[in-house]
Order: structure tokens, then sequence, then C-alpha cells
């Protein structure tokens, strides 16, 4: 009975029902929306990650350790047998990693240099352009942070210095050769990308290398010597870890966003049933007791949610979708901020993320929808008649 | 008489806070109405007219006495109790009509009949013999919005009469009419009465329905000062 007067109020209700189904619907979209996009934000960064840096995995000299410059200098050495043989086979790279100075404007700056095969295509990094030239003396690859911080342009020169393996200071001119336009800023900031071959001889470290980083799909390696394999969990484990320590971040905003969206509920449920006070008196001089009249308005509630879930769908959902495949431009390059964030942001919509936001939404319309009407059903009828305000 | 009785009130008293202070509105008012009544309860504004209909109806609770309806007291029920008892056994009829804006004629009308639970069926024959009687069979699909005053009116009677009840309390229902639609509102109700035996509690105080009714219970400051049965009503159906 009581779900047939509610599909007839909402039906017959046409603006009101609309209304509410609209702000109901917006609600839901921007949740989703948002979320979403922070989803993708994290994803896309992830991605990134695994697309210019990671691949496959690494195999990591014992020494090695990306958070320490120091341990550069002793962290290299001629590879494990079957770890080269992958490197013949094109399935790897090495990579030479030293500290460096360098001198952009006559300023002293201290980089990481890290030498790269410039036929690698394992990574997506622009590392054809380190191909030997005659006129350069080290072609120097970098980011478009780091060439602002540096204010260096494709084709100026500079003064590298480094610390050779016998412990000798060395200094040659370094000519940029390209500026990548990279999302991932460690590959940027701070750094200098020269050939492995110029690297391997102006570090005299002939054949050897820092870390290995190998193509996706390939198994461990049996004979991988002292070195360490460090597989896709391992070297994203960083980059999960800020995004778990996000995660109460990403949820303080999800709950701002769902408290926004209970707010413009809340107010057109509220105004929608206190404006039917006097509808309420009639039902309850027609002998519709307190609770049922409590129980039609808050079913209201609860089918006004899946109207505007299903309005979402049709009204919101070409809209996600046109995002969810085409992204959204930003209008900052975020990457000298430190952030990897892609220049069109891509967002990511969950099944979980679907189920909780319809979930939720639909529990604060049924919650908004039960708490004026159980406040305007304790009205006296006669009150609720003459449709006095509800205190 | 007292088994016939469809209202009987003793030493109702309804006061009202007013402020600090309380307001008597109804004093000392005894009464029985048997059924078939074709009653009104006459006076001026502030006489207890809706007051009295009101606890009739179970919608306010009196203060003192003890009032009984269609032979339920209404002093120790709940509010679900009363709204069964209104819903079963009462029709109420107001003075602004009080239809739902979101239904057609047909579904304000039937909206008694699925609240007490009448198969659809039955439902739809109800509401169409219903609503001929009040002569809105041509508006059945119309939203109140659409309607003249009057045949909100006629719709909101239609509402009262549709599950036959044995006490129908009808508040002003002439206040916002002309003549012409007073006269033919007080026609159906009268006719009303005759066909399906109900019971006619009328507040108001609009000359234009006296010729209808068969008793006059006047009321003054919340006291019952006259109460005249008319054996020949001036318009009597």
């Amino acid at each position: 009975m009581l779900f047939k007067i509610a599909i007839k109020n909402l039906l017959g209700a046409r603006l009101r029902t609309f209304l509410n189904v609209l702000v109901t619907a917006f609600s839901f979209f921007l949740i989703l929306f948002m979320s979403a996009m922070y989803n993708g934000m994290l994803e896309h960064a992830k991605q990134v990650t695994m697309d210019t840096e990671i691949a496959g995995g690494a195999y990591w000299h014992p020494k090695y350790d990306p958070l320490d410059p120091m341990a550069f200098e002793d962290a290299h050495s001629v590879l494990p047998d079957e770890i080269q043989s992958l490197v013949d086979q094109k399935k790897a790279f090495p990579v030479l990693v030293s500290q460096a100075f360098i001198y952009p404007g006559g300023r002293i700056m201290p980089a990481i240099m890290k030498g790269i095969p410039a036929e690698q295509n394992i990574v997506n990094m622009p590392t054809e352009v380190l191909f030997a030239r005659d006129d350069i003396a080290i072609p120097v690859l970098i980011g478009k942070g780091m060439a602002s911080d540096t204010k260096l342009n494709v084709g100026d020169s500079f003064t590298i210095r480094w610390l050779d393996v016998n412990r000798t200071y060395d200094a040659d001119e370094g000519t940029v050769v390209h500026i990548m336009d990279t999302e991932n800023f460690k590959l940027d900031m701070g750094h200098i990308w020269v050939p492995l071959e110029k690297a391997q001889i102006m570090m005299a470290m002939e054949d050897e290398a820092t870390y290995v980083t190998y193509e996706k799909g390939l198994p461990t390696v049996q004979d991988k010597g002292n070195w360490i394999p460090r597989d896709i969990n391992y070297l994203v484990q960083d980059m999960e870890a800020i995004i778990e320590a996000d995660k109460p971040g990403a949820q303080i905003m999800y709950m701002i966003l769902l408290a926004l969206a209970a707010m413009g509920i809340f107010n057109a449920q509220v105004l929608s049933i206190f404006r039917r006070g006097k509808e309420i008196g009639t039902l309850m001089a027609l002998g519709m007791s307190r609770p049922r009249v409590v129980a039609l308005f808050t079913l209201e509630g609860g089918l006004n949610a899946m109207l505007a879930a299903m309005a979402t769908l049709i009204f919101f959902g070409p809209v996600l979708w046109y995002f969810g495949t085409y992204g959204i431009p930003l209008p900052l390059d975020y990457t000298e901020m430190g952030l990897i964030v892609a220049k069109r942001l891509i967002p990511v919509y969950t099944i979980g993320l679907i189920f909780s936001t319809t979930i939720l939404v639909s529990i604060i319309v049924l919650i908004v929808s039960y708490i004026p009407s159980r406040r305007i059903a304790r009205m006296k009828p006669t009150d609720a008649l003459r449709g006095k305000a509800v205190a | 008489m007292e088994n016939n009785s469809v209202i009987s009130i003793q030493n109702l008293v309804k006061r009202f806070p007013v402020g600090g202070d309380f307001f008597t509105a109804l004093k000392d008012v005894n009464l029985t109405l048997s059924k078939g009544e074709f009653t009104g309860l006459i006076g001026p504004s502030g006489s207890g007219k809706t007051t009295l209909l009101n606890i009739i109806g179970g919608l306010d609770a009196p203060s003192e006495g003890q009032v009984s309806v269609l032979g339920k007291s209404l002093d120790n029920t709940s509010h679900t109790e009363r709204a069964r008892l209104r819903r079963k056994y009462m029709g109420f009829i107001f003075q602004s009509y009080n239809l739902l804006p979101v239904y057609t004629v047909f579904e304000n009308v039937e909206l008694p009949l699925i609240l007490n639970k009448v198969e659809p069926h039955e439902r739809e024959s109800k509401v169409k013999q219903a609503v001929e009687w009040v002569g809105l069979s041509d508006k059945i699909n119309s939203r109140p919005a659409m309607l003249s005053g009057g045949e909100c009116q006629r719709t909101a009677i239609a509402r009262a009469i549709v599950h036959e009840p044995a006490l129908i309390l009808a508040d002003e229902p002439t206040a916002n009419l002309d003549a012409e639609n007073s006269h033919h509102i007080m026609k159906i109700l009268a006719q009303l009465n005759n066909e399906i035996s109900s019971s006619f509690v009328f507040a108001t105080h609009d000359e234009k329905i006296m010729g209808y009714l068969r008793r006059i219970l006047n009321l003054e400051d919340g006291k019952i000062v006259k109460d005249e049965n008319i054996d020949a009503p001036e318009f009597g159906a």
C-alpha cells in the first residue's frame, strides 16, 4: 500500500520529484567524479612510474640505495652473466648511477648523473637522442623541471664534474641535446642522463652498471650473483606507501563531498517534506497512522535515491564516460612540484567506488527523509492540516 | 437511542495553552448524535465549532470529559487506534478541500480505499460510483489545479464518502464557494445522507447551509446554547 502511494506521489509530483532526483543525481555524480579523479591520479602516478622507470623490474647492485647518493660511489660492478645475457638480448638495459656537479650559468649544482643506453626501448624515455655525436663531448638529456631550475635550453653547454672510480675528479663539457617532457619527476628533478658508454668511460667503470631494468613479463634469472632482484611490487612500494599515507586525506575528501551532497539532499528533502505539512495532516485525517506517514516519506526518499541512481546513469553517465575515456586537461604542470600528475587526468571508476557511493548516498537520502518526516508526523494533525510551520 | 448513537459526549472541556495561560475553547459540552443525523454546529468564529469537530474526529484530544464515537471511547485510545477509527468509519470534508495536488480526481477519491486495503477492481468501481454521485465523471482524470472551487469540494466529498463511512465531518464545506455552488454541494450531501445513511456533522457559520440541516446546535463561547431539531428543513432532500 505504502509503496503504491509513494510511487504515485513521486510520479505525480513531476517537477518536485525531478528537482529532488536531479539534486541527488548531481550529488552522486560529484562524489563519483571527484573520487574517480582522485583514483585516476593515483593510478596514473603508478602507471607512469612503471611505464617510464620500472618496466618489469630491476636487478640492483647490492650496495645501491637510490635514497643515499653517497652509496653510489661503491654501487657498481660488471653484470652477472645471466643478467648480461638479458642485456645482450635487448630484454634489459643497464644504468650507471653516480654523483656529479654541474655548472650551468656559472652556478654549481649537485646532480645525479645516470648513464643509460641510447638504444633502449624498455622504458618510455627519449634516450635515442643520446646517440653519440662528433660535435658534442657529452650529450645530455634532462627533464623540463631540471631545465627550468638550471635555465638550460637545448644546445646549451655546461661543465660536468664527477669523481671517477679512482677517486679522481674530472670534468668535461656537457651539451643539452633534448629536454624531455616527462610526468615522472623522479627522472627529471636533479637528474642528468648521459649515454651509458660515455658514463662508463667518464667513471672508468667499463662494462659496469648500478642497476639493470628488464622488460615486463620476464621471470627472475637464476644466476644473478649477489645482485638483488627488485620486482614491480618492491619498486612501486614507495608509491603505494605515498598512496596509503594519503588515504586518510582521500577519505576526508570523500567525507567532505558526501557531507556537501548530504546537505544538498537534506535541503531539498526538508523543503519538500515541510512544504507538504498540509498533505501529511490530510493523510492523518484520512486515517494514516504516524508511523505509516514516516514510513511513506522515508520510502519516497528511498525511491528518490533509486531514481537518482538511474538519473545519474542517464544524465551524467555520458559525461562520466567521456572524461573516463578522454580525460581532463590540467592547466598546471605539477612535475616541478614533485608530483606525478598527468597533463590529462583520466578518472578511474572502480566497482567498489560506484557500489559504496550508491549505498552511502542512498543511506543519506533515507536518513534525511526519515528525520524531517518523523518530526512533522509528530505534529498534532490539526496543526498539520492548517499547514502550521514546524518549529 | 444510546444503541443508535454515533457520537456521545459528556462534560467535554478543551483548553489550549496561550502564552503562560490557557484559553478554554469548549466548556462542559454534552451531546449525543444518532445514526443518520444531518447536524450543523453553528456559531460565530471562535465559538468552538472546529475544535469540537476535531475532537469528534479524533484529530484533537479533550482536556476533560468523555468522548465516544461509534461506540469507541476516544479517551484512552492511541494515535494509531484513532487513525484506524478515522480510516474505517469517518470521512472528512475541509474548508480548503485538502486535495492532494499531485493526484487526479480519481486518485484523490481512491486514497481512503487504498488506506483501507480495498482490492483494485473494487476500488475502481467504488471510486467511479462516488465520482458519479458528485457529478464529476467527466473530470475524473483532472488534477485539482484544473478544477473550480466547487469541483474541488465535490472531489473532497467523493473522497469522504467513497468508503461509505458511518460518520462524515465537514468543516465549513461551503465557506470558499459562491451561493450556487454552496447549494449544489449541500444538495449532494443531503442526498447522500439519504442514500448511504451516514451521519453528517457540519461546522459552519454559513447561513446558506441552515436550510438543509435537520438539527442545529448553536455554540457560543464554547458552549452549546441551543439544540434545535428541524422536522422539515427548508431545502430538505
